[in-house]
């Protein structure tokens, strides 16, 4: 999967757990602060990540993430990691 | 038996006339399962059946209860867990007098201290109540 289809990927079941217009999710967004993410709200997307990609995160994944490039950057280092 | 009536309640945060839990049966990195029968004096007992609430605090007290017991076994203290959100809630029956709840709680993701797990009660083989939890463990 190239950063392309991640980003895709992405906007798709956030947009669609979370209840925000795909549309705001920009690269230079903040992930926290544009989802409206509390600590428990965590836990959801960590079960969304792994439904879409098969691999489990955990919260030092998330140090260095604020925005969603960052975390298209997390997802990309961990798809290369499970190959 | 993990954990029987006489002991639970030293190791869950809940005292009588609270408590929605008689035995943990199974304690392990999968999930926990637990026992509770449906008394006269319990609380939540109306016109015959168990209510929903005691239903659902039943999962929640069965993971406190295999929770605690991990802690325990590991020669640490049970920690106290409070419920962050339920979701995915159906109630499908409620139980009557005299009868046994038998519950099954599932692991389901972790993250940090907050865990999701699916809990799910059954009587005579029918499925009363399913849910999933976020319980949030105080470190």
């Amino acid at each position: 999967m190239n950063r392309e289809e991640i980003i895709s990927t992405v906007k798709e079941f956030l947009s669609e757990e979370f209840e925000v217009e795909k549309s705001i999710i920009e690269p230079q967004a903040n992930l926290k602060e544009t989802l409206d993410l509390d600590s428990l709200d965590y836990v959801d997307l960590v079960v969304v990540i792994e439904e879409n990609f098969g691999f489990k995160v955990t919260g030092e994944d998330f140090v260095g993430v604020a925005t969603f490039d960052d975390f298209y950057t997390l997802v990309e280092k961990k798809l290369a990691e499970k190959k | 038996m993990l954990l029987t009536k006489e002991n639970i309640t030293e190791i869950i945060p809940q005292q009588a006339p609270f408590v929605m839990v008689d035995n943990l049966v199974s304690a392990d990195e999968t999930g926990f399962k637990s026992t509770f029968k449906v008394e006269e004096n319990n609380l939540f007992l109306k016109d015959g059946k168990l209510q929903e609430p005691a239903l659902i605090e039943n999962i929640a007290q069965t993971v406190a209860a295999g929770f605690g017991f991990v802690d325990k076994q590991a020669g640490g203290k049970p920690k106290i867990g409070f419920i962050g959100g339920i979701s995915k809630l159906n109630i499908h029956a409620l139980p009557t007098l005299n009868k046994t709840i038998e519950t099954t709680v599932t692991h389901l993701h972790q993250f940090e201290n907050i865990y999701l797990i699916k809990g799910e009660n059954f009587c005579d083989g029918e499925l009363l109540v399913t849910c999933e939890m976020k319980i949030v463990v105080q470190e």
